[in-house]
Order: C-alpha cells, then sequence, then structure tokens
C-alpha cells in the first residue's frame, strides 16, 4: 500500500507544523480502512490497516512530542494495533501454505496408490492404506483448523479494540491536537513575529517549546 | 526487540531540516550497530533487531523526505529497502518455524509428520532467505551506505540552516 503524500512540507519550517501535516495525513489513512477492515474476512483491508498503523507509529515515535499526550496514548495504541493485524496477517499467510501442502500430499498419495494399482481393471479402496503420506493429513488439518480458530479469535480482539479506540477518542484527541498545531502554524504565519501586521504582542510570541527530552 | 534510541535535545520549534539529519543519522547508526551476527539462524533475535532498526531508518527517511537531495535520496532508500526487504524475507522464515515448532509440540506424536515435513521446508527457505541477505550486509555495502546518509544528512542540515 502506497503512503498518501502529505503536501505543503517544508525543510526550514518548524518541524511542529511540518509534523502536525503528516499526522494529520497518517492518521486520515488510518481511519480510512476501517469500514472496510472490520469485517472479518477483508484481508487485504486489515492488511492495509496495518501498514497505515505501522507508519502513523513510526511518524509519532519522532514527532509525538510535539502534541502531547494524544499522541503518546495514539502512538502505543497504534503500535497495538499493529501488532493484533500482524498476527492476523501470519495466519493469512499459513493457512493458503498448510492447504497446498496438503493438497501436494494428496497428489503425490494419488499417483502412488495408482502406480500400485498397476493394470487392475478398477482401483481397489485397500490400496490407499498403504499411501505413503497418509500418517501426514491429520496434523496438517489440525494446523488448518487451528488458524482458522485463532484468526477468528484474533479478529474479534481487533473489532472490539478498535471500537474502544473510536469510543475512547484515540484517533479524534490525536486529530484535535494536530488541527491546533495547524491552527496556530496559519495565525503564526499570518501575524509573523517581524512582520507588517502589527500584531498585539501576545499574538507575536510563540508557544513555549516541547521538546522530546 | 530493541527500542528506538531517543533522539535527544529536539525541538519542536527547530527547523524540520534539521530535525531530520539528527534523527536519521541516529537511526542509521542503530541500523548499522544491529548488523553484527544476523546471519547466524542460531541467535535469531540479532536480525530481528536489525530488521527493526532498519524499518525504522526507512521510515524516518520517508517522513523526511522533502528534507533530502531527490536524486540520492532515492537511492539510499533504495537500499534501505533492499535491506528491509531481504531482513523480512529471513525473519518470516524465523518466526514461522517457532510458530510450527512450537505447534507440533502440542500435538500427539503421531500428528506431527506432516508438521514436520512444512518445518524442514522452512528451513530450506531459510538458508535460501539468508543466502540472498548475505550481500546485503556485507560490511563494504553496509559502510558505502552508511557515507551516502551521512552525506544527505549533511545537506539536510545545511538547507535547514
Amino acid at each position: 500500500m502506497k503512503a498518501r503524500k502529505v503536501g505543503k512540507l517544508d525543510p526550514k519550517a518548524p518541524l511542529d507544523e511540518n509534523a502536525a501535516r503528516i499526522v494529520r495525513t497518517r492518521v486520515d489513512e488510518l481511519r480510512s480502512f476501517a469500514p472496510q477492515a472490520l469485517y472479518p474476512d477483508a484481508a487485504e483491508a486489515q492488511h492495509d490497516m496495518r501498514i497505515a498503523a505501522k507508519r502513523l507509529r513510526y511518524v509519532l515515535e519522532v514527532t509525538g512530542f510535539c502534541f502531547g499526550a494524544p499522541a503518546q496514548t495514539a502512538r502505543r495504541r497504534a503500535r497495538d494495533l499493529q501488532d493484533l493485524l500482524g498476527e492476523m496477517h501470519d495466519c493469512d499467510v499459513m493457512l493458503p501454505r498448510v492447504q497446498a501442502e496438503i493438497d501436494r500430499l494428496r497428489g503425490e498419495d494419488a499417483r502412488a496408490v495408482l502406480l500400485r494399482a498397476a493394470d487392475a481393471d478398477d482401483l481397489d479402496p485397500t490400496l490407499v492404506s498403504h499411501a505413503p503420506n497418509r500418517t501426514a493429513y491429520r496434523g496438517l488439518e489440525l494446523l488448518a483448523v487451528h488458524l482458522r480458530a485463532r484468526r477468528a479469535l484474533l479478529f474479534e480482539r481487533f473489532h472490539h479494540f478498535w471500537q474502544a479506540q473510536v469510543s475512547k477518542g484515540t484517533w479524534a484527541k490525536l486529530q484535535r491536537a494536530v488541527d491546533e498545531q495547524l491552527n496556530k502554524s496559519k495565525e503564526e504565519r499570518k501575524s509573523p513575529p517581524n512582520g507588517n501586521a502589527d500584531p498585539a504582542p501576545s499574538e507575536t510570541v510563540r508557544a513555549p517549546s516541547h521538546s522530546a527530552s | 526487540m530493541a527500542k528506538a534510541r531517543d533522539v535527544l535535545g529536539l525541538r519542536c520549534d527547530d527547523p524540520f531540516g534539521t530535525t531530520a539529519a539528527r534523527v536519521v543519522s541516529i537511526r542509521a547508526d542503530e541500523l548499522f550497530e544491529h548488523s553484527e551476527g544476523v546471519l547466524d539462524t542460531s541467535e535469531i533475535e540479532r536480525l530481528h533487531d536489525m530488521r527493526v532498526a532498519s524499518r525504522r531508518l526507512r521510515a524516518a527517511m520517508e517522513v523526511f523526505e522533502p528534507c533530502f537531495p531527490r536524486k540520492r535520496f532515492g537511492a539510499a532508500l533504495k537500499q534501505v529497502k533492499g535491506i528491509a526487504d531481504a531482513l523480512g524475507e529471513r525473519r518470516d522464515r524465523d518466526v514461522s518455524i517457532i510458530a510450527l515448532e512450537t505447534f507440533a509440540e502440542a500435538l500427539a506424536a503421531p500428528d506431527r509428520r506432516g508438521i514436520q515435513g512444512m518445518i524442514d521446508q522452512l528451513h530450506e527457505e531459510q538458508s535460501l532467505a539468508n543466502e540472498r541477505l548475505a550481500p546485503f550486509v556485507d560490511r563494504r555495502r553496509l559502510s558505502d551506505l552508511r557515507e551516502r546518509i551521512e552525506e544527505l544528512v549533511a545537506v539536510a542540515d545545511r538547507r535547514a540552516a
């Protein structure tokens, strides 16, 4: 999934203003996957949401200190979401692989049974009791059952987790913090400290800067 | 998993480009610090740490992309992505092997045969992934990348000043 482009980034402008633009885009991106990803079988949307959560998490690791507590919370929850969706993805990758292995063994056995039948008019059903892979299926079938059940369990957990974050306003609070920052930057541009706008002193002083340590 | 090193002294009102230089420099250091012994399949956490470091470096480079000269940045990012992908291919096998071994242990002995077959396949893929990874973690190639990133960092710092 290609990341959405973030417009108006300026290397000379302050970190918080640029970071606000990036975080806003990344939160939008993450939330945009929710309607689809909340269907149990929407593996692709869930995978895209995992990538979006990862992108949000990493940008918040570097710039989250500019947006206070909402960013710290969102960073942790994005990490949790990434982990949860990652485990679901692992099931999605492994399950078809197990099915393919079962199919491969079946094909191998069918060929072996046919060879044993030699020139007989019909296939003797007892020949399958000598199929070379007959003891391999059960474990693989059980693995497939385990993966299906685990995926269903993880999906329930994901669904519940997402709803809980929506109720707590995890993403909305971050969005607000970021929007406040963008509004502040806009105001500051309108009334630059040494510009011609002759603003009141309180408007010209930049708010005390947060720092990372 | 290795925790990301704090980038001390960052300020919200620092220029974006200055922050880019500091963050990318530290994330690159982390990548190189974790590059020792990653081909050793008996110590899979080493590879995991380098993989996480590669993802952090890649993410930092993407966040701060506009601060770097486009062409040189593209070449360096491509190299970092190559490393991250090669590490990811190995890591996927490491994790799958552990998951299947754990699952097999929970089964009765006669039911393990099919799972063991898959574990054997995964070990072969793990060796292949290691062969493909080797050139990406070659000392000289990593030093070249480090130099490239240091040049990018210097440009970002200069441009922001």
